[in-house]
């Protein structure tokens, strides 16, 4: 029983990973660029709600309001820097290296480099727990499921339903081709770059309702985030969310059968595998991402 | 340019060997030597990133696991168990190859997306150590280990004195390596590889084998300078070890430096590392990742070639003002001490380095001389038949559900000049692709003179002596025109040295008519001369075999009977040529034979009148309705 309920709690842990992952996942898909500044963000918005919380004390996922926006300025500016330098495709890794550098340093200046976490009093989300049947979750895992869940299934709908979506996904596939067809790229990789800035703190906020923060913890998340993005397929949203889901039941099964230490050694061989065999990623999607 | 370059070499390292001598005359404190080894660690990690990096364009964010190996190799064998340090410094370095070559099977073995998955890769790997390390017992635990002060030759003195010749050692071996990278094979393949990994392989170049030994140079050089490291550590432990530090320090090194020139990376060491210590000595550590994250950002923006490539312009300009600063602040003395005098020598510098231009380097582009290279006017000796040497056997290829090419067998033999034609979507650039080994077959046989193609690595395809060009010319972009048949040269059957390659390059020009323009970078010619330069690069693999793919398209009528002109010549020569075509006019003329290829199926074959009066062919081009006309 025990190794069932690690199994289903990795898994929905997974789907806080899967949240970061996805706007990671969309732009490198659809804008061709590793935005590592992503990891930056995320940072940001966890720190804007631990702060926010602690001294206002609004609900910390209310305060993922201020941060989503704050979060999509930061995405749109950086993207709309990349269009007005012309920077190529290798130099946007550098810089988004560059600015996830300069990210942690500042929040390590402003909030300290030491683990801190939300009081009980501000964050009344991360004591509880809810029982299914005979298996208990902590209650922020859930909501990070939960959110999970909206986000992908909103940004499945708006990529296949709405013209900007589909405009997108041209743009994705041949950006040549979709400028002729009078696409306005610019301004579409702007708001795609906005809204994957808007997840990012949404990923933050989750992550500061059940974690301890402290500036290093980018570092942390890079390795199974990229995990995520790679086996899901990248640009492919539900995939991302599949992907998440597996690599954190793997994780959880791994750390109760065998030990903690073993499971990123698993996830790990599991995405050099998955390279090798299934290179656009585990769940293939119909649009053909 | 070798003749300049070995002299800075040599500088360098003369230079280092003065400092222990110094020591005695001068009163030079060990605050220098500790000084100049940070430099020399630095050089030796950046230089190392650079050969894989800088030069394969594999970017890399792992280079702490190297450095990471390293230094627990000597914490480890020296440290915890009393191995010789220099043993422990081989044993760092050749694990960390081993870690280097492991990554490299891996992530070099992939088709698509190598260079990202390889970043990706390097980005999760000193993590995943550092969880190795940090839970094993038996190499830290979490504990951390002390590293006890080596044994070291009584006559140099102090253990700083000690630890600097090492670091000199280790630094300037480095700085060998990538210098002789730059003028050998090992370098140049580095650099095709860069600008057009698929065209080098094409060209004879065994690309894989060439980024494992760079990135097991890499790793080498890495580990070794790493365990070095650790005996001035004292004490070594997994957060000290696997941080950000290392990665991060040495592509801003070599970005800053310039990652095209052996001397780059040191020069970036030289300006991070005197920056680093004098932010530190002024209270400003909380700052330093910060100004070297704008550092970073502004030079990808501004001068993403580094500041090596600016120095190159006015070298005098720039060494007189920094020498200038530095004595100047020196002989007054009023201020501060001499790595002070150091730090605005450099920032001075870089100034005058940075300064605008007198658009100097445009000159040469305007230069160039705009004759048309002239027309051959010679009649064709015909050239005998000969022994088959292309045999395809019922090749197939499918692209998912797409038939591409549904089992043709065909054959070219010595002396035959075969036009492939057929319409659009037919199959003809496909079975190039299977000729050449850019693509395997789906089912079907492919032989040259009796070696069976398939599976064979390309570049063994093309010693064979199979070369092609592509319908879009794909120059090496960053080599000028005499180096990119260089290239082909190097690497062909009979390997060559650069210089020899250079010399025979010229020949190769002058076949087609390109000699005029050696000294240009591709982006500087036009079309029609790419393309030219497309067919002397596959000339210079010497081949047997030649397949042309659309080498006409997009030209003028002038420029195709000018090439027209370079086909016939190197079939004179004795090559075989498969001439992918559109323009039935020039097909007529030139070819010995006709191949049609529709739907993926060779639907008519032999002589060219007898072909193209086919009525299955006029059909396949002109629809029936122009058959109809043509009656």
């Amino acid at each position: 029983m025990s190794q069932l309920q690690a199994t289903i709690f990795g898994a929905l842990s997974g789907s806080l990973f899967a949240v970061m992952a996805l706007g990671l996942s969309v732009v490198w898909g659809f804008l061709k660029i590793i935005n590592l500044a992503h990891f930056g963000m995320i940072l940001i918005g966890a720190y804007l709600t631990f702060e926010l919380a602690s001294t206002t004390g609004i609900d910390p996922i209310i305060t993922v309001v201020i941060g989503a926006i704050a979060m999509f300025l930061f995405g749109a500016i950086v993207q709309a820097g990349f269009e007005r330098w012309r920077v190529s495709e290798f130099n946007s890794l550098l810089i988004s290296y560059g600015l996830l550098i300069i990210t942690v340093q500042v929040v390590s200046n402003v909030w300290t480099a030491d683990f801190q976490r939300m009081d009980s009093s501000v964050n009344p989300y991360a004591a509880q727990s809810l029982a299914l049947g005979p298996l208990r979750f902590p209650l922020p895992t859930l909501i990070a499921a939960g959110f999970a869940v909206i986000l992908v299934v909103g940004a499945k709908l708006i990529l296949e339903r709405t013209y900007s979506g589909r405009a997108l996904q041209a743009f994705g596939q041949d950006r040549d081709i979709a400028g002729a067809f009078g696409i306005d790229h610019t301004k579409l990789g702007i708001l795609l770059a906005g809204a994957a800035g808007a997840t990012a703190a949404i990923g933050g906020m989750l992550h500061s309702l059940g974690e301890s923060l402290h500036p290093d913890a980018p570092f942390e998340w890079v390795g199974r985030v990229f995990a995520i993005v790679i086996l899901g397929g990248i640009g492919n949203v539900t995939g991302t969310l599949y992907a998440g889901l597996l690599v954190g039941g793997i994780s959880g099964l791994t750390a109760a059968v065998w030990s903690p230490s073993a499971s990123p050694f698993v996830v790990f061989s599991m995405v050099v595998l998955a390279l090798v065999f299934r290179p656009t990623g585990l769940f293939p999607s119909k649009t053909g991402h | 340019m070798s003749d300049r370059g070995w002299i800075g070499l040599l500088l360098v390292a003369v230079g280092l060997a003065a400092v222990p001598a110094l020591v005695g005359i001068f009163d030079f404190n060990s605050f220098y030597l500790v000084f100049l080894s940070g430099i020399l660690f630095w050089t030796a990690q950046s230089t190392s990133w650079n050969i894989l990096s800088g030069y394969s364009g594999y970017f890399s964010f792992g280079q702490g696991a190297f450095y990471g190996v390293g230094v627990y190799s000597m914490a480890v064998f020296f440290g915890r168990h009393g191995v010789d340090w220099l043993a422990a410094t081989v044993i760092g370095g050749l694990l960390s190859m081993l870690l280097a070559l492991a990554i490299g099977t891996i992530a070099f073995r992939l088709r698509s997306l190598r260079g990202e998955i390889f970043a990706l890769l390097t980005l999760a790997v000193p993590f995943i150590l550092a969880a190795v390390v940090r839970l094993s017992d038996t190499i830290d635990g979490g504990q951390g280990i002390v590293v006890p002060v080596p044994e070291y030759p009584e006559f140099l003195g102090s253990f700083q004195t000690f630890f600097f010749v090492v670091s000199a050692v280790v630094g300037v071996l480095s700085l060998a390596v990538a210098f002789v990278m730059e003028r050998t094979r090992y370098g140049w393949a580095l650099f095709a590889i860069r600008d057009d990994e698929a065209v080098a392989e094409g060209l004879g170049v065994p690309t894989f084998k060439h980024k494992m030994i760079s990135i097991a140079a890499n790793g080498l050089i890495g580990g070794v300078s790493g365990a070095v490291l650790a005996l001035n550590l004292g004490f070594v432990s997994v957060e000290g070890t696997f941080n950000l530090r290392v990665p991060l320090f040495v592509i801003v090194m070599s970005v800053l430096g310039g990652r095209n020139h052996w001397a780059g990376p040191m020069i970036g060491a030289v300006y991070i590392h005197t920056l680093q210590n004098r932010l530190a000595d002024s209270g400003f550590d909380g700052w330093s990742l910060i100004v070297l994250g704008v550092i970073l950002v502004l030079l990808v923006l501004l001068a993403p070639e580094g500041l090596m490539a600016r120095f190159g312009r006015r070298p005098w300009a720039v060494g007189g003002v920094f020498a200038a600063t530095l004595i100047g602040l020196g002989s007054w003395g009023g201020w501060g001490q001499p790595v002070d005098w150091l730090a605005v020598a450099l920032g001075t510098a870089a100034l005058v380095a940075f300064l605008p231009g007198r658009r100097g380097g445009e000159v040469a582009a305007g230069r160039r001389a705009h004759h048309a290279p002239e027309i051959f006017e010679e009649l064709p000796s015909p050239v005998e038949v000969g022994r088959p040497l292309v045999i395809a056997d019922e090749a197939a290829k499918d692209f998912g559900g797409v038939h591409a090419l549904r089992g043709v067998s065909a054959t070219i033999s010595q002396g035959e000049l075969v036009g492939l034609v057929g319409p659009n979507g037919s199959g003809k650039t496909t079975l190039v692709n299977l000729i050449s080994g850019a693509l395997p077959p789906t089912s079907g046989t492919l032989t040259l003179d009796g070696n069976d193609l398939v599976g064979m690595p390309q570049h063994r395809i093309a010693h064979l002596g199979i070369a092609r060009t592509y319908q879009i010319p794909r120059p090496f972009h960053s080599l000028t025109v005499r180096d990119n048949v260089a290239i082909a040269i190097m690497f062909g059957r009979d390997p060559h040295g650069l210089e020899v390659a250079r010399d025979a390059a010229d020949e190769f020009l002058s076949l087609v008519g390109l000699d005029h323009l050696s000294d240009q970078l591709p982006g500087q010619v036009n079309l029609h001369e790419r393309q030219l330069l497309e067919m002397a690069r596959a000339m210079a693999t010497r081949p047997i075999v030649l397949l042309l793919d659309e080498a006409l398209a997009g030209l003028n009528p002038v420029e195709v009977d000018n090439a027209v002109a370079v086909v016939r010549r190197i079939h004179e020569s004795g090559v075989a040529i498969v001439f992918v075509e559109h323009v039935l006019r020039v097909v007529n003329q030139l070819a010995t034979r006709i191949v049609v290829l529709d739907q993926g199926e060779v639907l008519a074959e032999g002589e060219p009148d007898l072909v193209m009066s086919d009525p299955a062919v006029i059909t396949a081009y002109l629809g029936k309705e122009g058959h109809a006309r043509s009656q």
